[in-house]
């Protein structure tokens, strides 16, 4: 029983006043002398404080041969400095009551450790060791080469990662992102420890660095601690590549077939699109949420709802600095349907391009992507993670309120704008996960 | 305001009334904890027995509500797997006066998340909204859980939806190996089967099935809200009150549980797949009951021998020392009903993990742990726990937590104390008691035969 209509809101929202964001007054920013990047995040509402540090390198800057290797060092860092030796990394973390964790991405590489409040500076101290004392022994090296390999192996047996990742790979020719970040079989067949170590010096060091804490914490306690334990570290300048241009414009549709032991098939499609600096940027997030975001949908009402076609569809522009790829991926009902329902992927995009989408729709998108902003920032140890990654992808952590605003201001014509230059068929790679015959016993 | 450690408080206890038009709350119980920030976590009662779990913080304008019902998966009936999670499902599909694509448009236009899903022992649909959409959002749910249609299309694609989720399921072979395990370790048990059904008994369930258990398992007495978040407590009390308060009791069918047998010996699955360079492994015993009077020493225990992954005495050997496996872990499952032990590792070299982790396990039944492994595992255990509170969703989960095994609201600040109190001698007793070295289920995965195990005086399943 409704004793509220749906939309009677107005008594409810009468009373609550709108919330003063003071997002910005809780960051402060400054720079040690040796170059090094600091973000303060204060949200005492919880004892716990995060430390984040992230380096500048990641398997974007992997030559060819070499791929997987910041994954490979990322893993030796948990092993062997002047305050921890293999196996007492993850103890002394969880003696103190702390969680931790580390992952490399295409740009860049970030670790971060939670402790409560009184514990923090043990994170600082971590990390500062981790930064400039790590020490690469090839005792410590074959076994970890060794779980390295086996966390590769992982992905190759997961048939949908074998299919996101050789699609991904087909899709882009010449930008490193169509490496995956754990490396190709052969190369990580091949790391020795002189590579890793070579790799840790040229990449770690302040200047190529980000540190963020984010928590209980004053940034004048984060200060004299950032000061202490990384102010010793001197700076290292170090010219990254850039790879903004390196994708060539594609010339034509790729269509690649994944064969694996599996019972339900995918089908996925990857444009070229913009990078999270371009102008086009705004109209490709919400051109995604109108195709792909939700039952309310076009692709989910027509592939799911109406026709019966699939059981799931969605799709999203990735938010990488360079230009990366706008996917979209559905869920068939049957592998026959496959060709029907790239008919009508197609006819729905190409509608995109042809008539400007509703007020309600547009709008739709808007309110999410505003509301997503105030759900992102619950978790206080995220904080770190999410304000360290505008910094260092859009080079601001203030992109990070300032990205409802912009996606706020796209209109109908650039979406069509968009679609009509980037949702191509020229500019498309169509991959397809289809069963093999399987002998089990 | 008041932070840096948990803080017990007692409010006053009284009966509060809202106003002449709502009817008399009765606060059945008001003790009130700090969780994380002096703040109290509070539980009111209808009179029909729906309890409210509320934590109030102002900190974001966004509100977090659950609305729990006690029954989950282990409650389908017979071949009817899946049913309790279509039923959760389906109700946030479509009401009597509002269609699917109505209620999607609502939730999606205003940026709220609206789900519903299954586990063993529970069901829930979650609602995540901004403040001030926070009415529409209760009127969502409220709807949703009184008024679900159920109706015929709809039923047909969540089952379409369910059949494709099973089949990405077998497909991924680490999910597919978790599935083979509960169902050769529990068979005739209620967490036998998964949550999700599998692709004969989905196309059993009817839409009077879901009606039925619908009308059975979603009464006040079996459910219960947790709202974490910024809000005004008394208000949204009176308009829970105002939306759940004419619910009526019911009988709720009892979750029929045969005891679980110990294996006796070694029982072993082989699912030979050369196409994998990868063999994965998931082996283990009936295991405790979350009620279990030693769950906590039990879990202490756990933890030292394989629960810290990274940090425990197995992940030392397998993975640090031997770099066998990239993933290698011992679990005891926490679920209303015994659960399982489980040890669980993927390697390309599956007869010296297997041999490292049944001798490392023995050791741990024999041996026990070392006063200065229980310390770290203590300090984990105790020091790691206010994390759980940084944020609504963790409060939320928490809250859910003790409302379900009914913990006492003044659980966040007891739970450091009571680890910290646990002994050497009965984390040991526990692990004594509850391994059972050499009684293993174990399912195998990966291009190997039975030779290439080492395994001895094995009862393969075929």
């Amino acid at each position: 029983m409704l004793r509220t209509s749906i939309f009677g809101l107005a008594l409810w929202s009468l009373v609550m006043a709108e919330p003063v964001d003071d997002f910005e007054s809780r960051v402060t920013e400054f720079k040690l002398a040796n170059g090094l990047p600091v973000l303060v995040y204060t949200d005492s509402s919880a004892p716990v404080v995060t430390v984040a540090v992230a380096y500048k390198v990641g398997s974007n800057y992997e030559p060819a041969g070499k791929t997987g290797l910041s994954h490979m060092l990322e893993h030796m860092t948990f092993q062997h400095s002047d305050i921890y030796k293999p196996g007492e990394f993850f103890r002394i973390i969880h003696a103190n009551g702390g969680v931790n964790n580390g992952f490399t991405s295409g740009p860049y590489t970030a670790y971060f450790e939670v402790f409560s409040r009184e514990k923090w500076e043990l994170g600082m101290k971590i990390e500062a060791s981790r930064m400039g004392r790590c020490v690469f022994l090839d005792s410590d090296f074959s076994s970890e080469h060794q779980v390295v390999a086996e966390e590769q192996r992982l992905s190759e047996n997961s048939p949908s990662s074998v299919f996101w990742t050789q699609l991904n790979a087909a899709a882009l020719l010449a930008h490193p992102a169509r490496n995956p970040t754990v490396g190709w079989a052969d190369d990580v067949a091949h790391f020795t420890t002189d590579a890793v170590r070579d790799w840790y010096r040229h990449y770690y060091s302040p200047s190529n660095a980000l540190l963020v804490v984010a928590g209980d914490i004053r940034p004048d306690e984060v200060r004299a601690k950032a000061e202490q334990y990384f102010g010793k570290y001197k700076a290292q300048p170090v010219s990254l590549p850039d790879f903004y241009n390196a994708e060539p414009k594609q010339v034509g549709e790729r269509r690649l077939v994944v064969h694996r032991v599996v019972t339900q098939p995918s089908l996925a499609i990857a444009y070229h699109a913009p990078g999270i600096l371009d102008s086009a940027f705004c109209a490709a997030v919400v051109a995604g949420g109108v195709l792909g975001q939700g039952r309310g949908s076009r692709l989910y009402q027509r592939l799911v709802v109406d026709s019966g076609l699939a059981t799931s569809a969605s799709a999203y522009s990735e938010t990488g600095r360079d230009p990366g790829l706008f996917w979209v991926s559905v869920t068939p009902k049957a592998e026959s349907l496959i060709p029907r329902i790239e008919r009508v992927v197609y006819a729905e995009i190409g509608r995109l391009g042809r008539e400007p989408i509703t007020d309600r729709e547009l709008q739709r998108v808007k309110n999410q992507v505003i509301a997503d902003y105030i759900y992102s920032r619950d978790a206080i140890m995220w904080m770190a993670i999410i304000l360290g990654s505008y910094q260092l992808t859009q080079g601001s952590w203030r992109e990070f309120k300032l990205y409802p605003e912009k996606i706020g201001r796209v209109t109908a014509a650039e979406v069509q704008s968009f679609c009509r230059g980037f949702l191509t068929a020229d500019n498309r790679t169509v991959g397809t996960l289809l069963p093999i015959a399987q002998e089990e016993k | 305001m008041r932070r840096g450690h948990f803080r017990f408080q007692i409010s006053d206890c009284r009966l509060r009334n809202y106003g002449n038009r709502m009817t008399r709350v009765i606060i059945a119980a008001c003790i009130m904890c700090g969780l994380a920030s002096g703040v109290p976590l509070y539980r009111d009662t209808l009179p029909n027995g729906l309890a409210i779990v509320s934590y109030v913080d102002h900190r974001l304008p966004m509100t977090d509500i659950a609305f729990v019902c006690r029954s989950g998966s282990a409650s389908d009936p017979e071949g009817k797997w899946g049913l309790a999670n279509g039923t959760v499902t389906l109700m946030t599909r479509g009401t009597k006066t509002m269609t699917a694509d109505s209620v999607a448009s609502i939730v999606e236009f205003l940026g709220a998340q609206f789900n519903g899903y299954a586990g063993n022992d529970n069901s829930m649909i979650s609602l995540r909204v901004l403040a001030k959409d926070l009415v529409t959002g209760l009127d969502l749910l409220t709807d949703a859980v009184r008024n679900p249609s159920f109706e015929a299309k709809e039923v047909e694609r969540a089952r379409a939806q369910g059949l494709a989720g099973v089949r990405e399921m077998s497909d991924d072979p680490m999910a597919r190996v978790m599935v083979d395990f509960y169902q050769t370790l529990f068979p005739g048990h209620p967490y036998a089967h998964q949550t999700i059904g599998d692709t004969v008994s989905l196309m059993k369930i009817t839409r009077e099935d879901l009606v039925a258990f619908h009308k059975d398992h979603y009464v006040p007495n079996n459910c219960f809200i947790v709202a974490v978040g910024d809000f005004d407590r008394p208000e949204l009390l009176k308009m829970i009150q105002a939306r759940f308060g004419d619910m009526t009791r019911g009988d709720v069918p009892e979750v029929k549980a045969p005891d679980m047998p110990f294996p006796g010996k070694l029982r072993v699955k082989l699912i030979y797949r050369p196409d994998m360079n990868q063999t994965y492994v998931m082996f283990g015993h009936p295991g405790i009951a979350y009620s279990d009077s030693d769950r906590l020493a039990t879990n202490l225990a756990a933890y030292i021998l394989g629960g810290g992954a990274l940090a425990s005495r197995i992940g030392d050997a397998v993975r640090e020392e031997a770099g066998l496996a990239y993933e290698v872990r011992t679990v005891f499952d926490q679920d209303r009903l015994r659960g399982a032990f489980w040890a669980w590792v993927q390697t390309a070299k599956p007869k010296e993990a297997i041999a490292i982790m049944f001798r490392e396990i023995e050791k741990m039944q024999k041996d026990g742990a070392k006063k200065n492994e229980l310390d770290d595992a203590q300090n984990y255990f105790a020091g790691s726990y206010p994390i759980r509170f940084s944020s609504n969703q963790g409060k939320l989960y928490e809250a859910v937590n003790i409302e379900i095994y009914q913990l006492g609201l003044d659980w966040a600040d007891k739970y450091p104390g009571k680890i910290r109190a646990l002994t050497l001698d009965e984390v040991n007793r526990a692990a004594r008691e509850r391994l059972h070295p050499g009684q293993y289920v174990m399912v195998v995965m990966g291009n190997v035969k039975k030779e290439d195990l080492g395994l001895s005086d094995v009862e393969w399943i075929e």
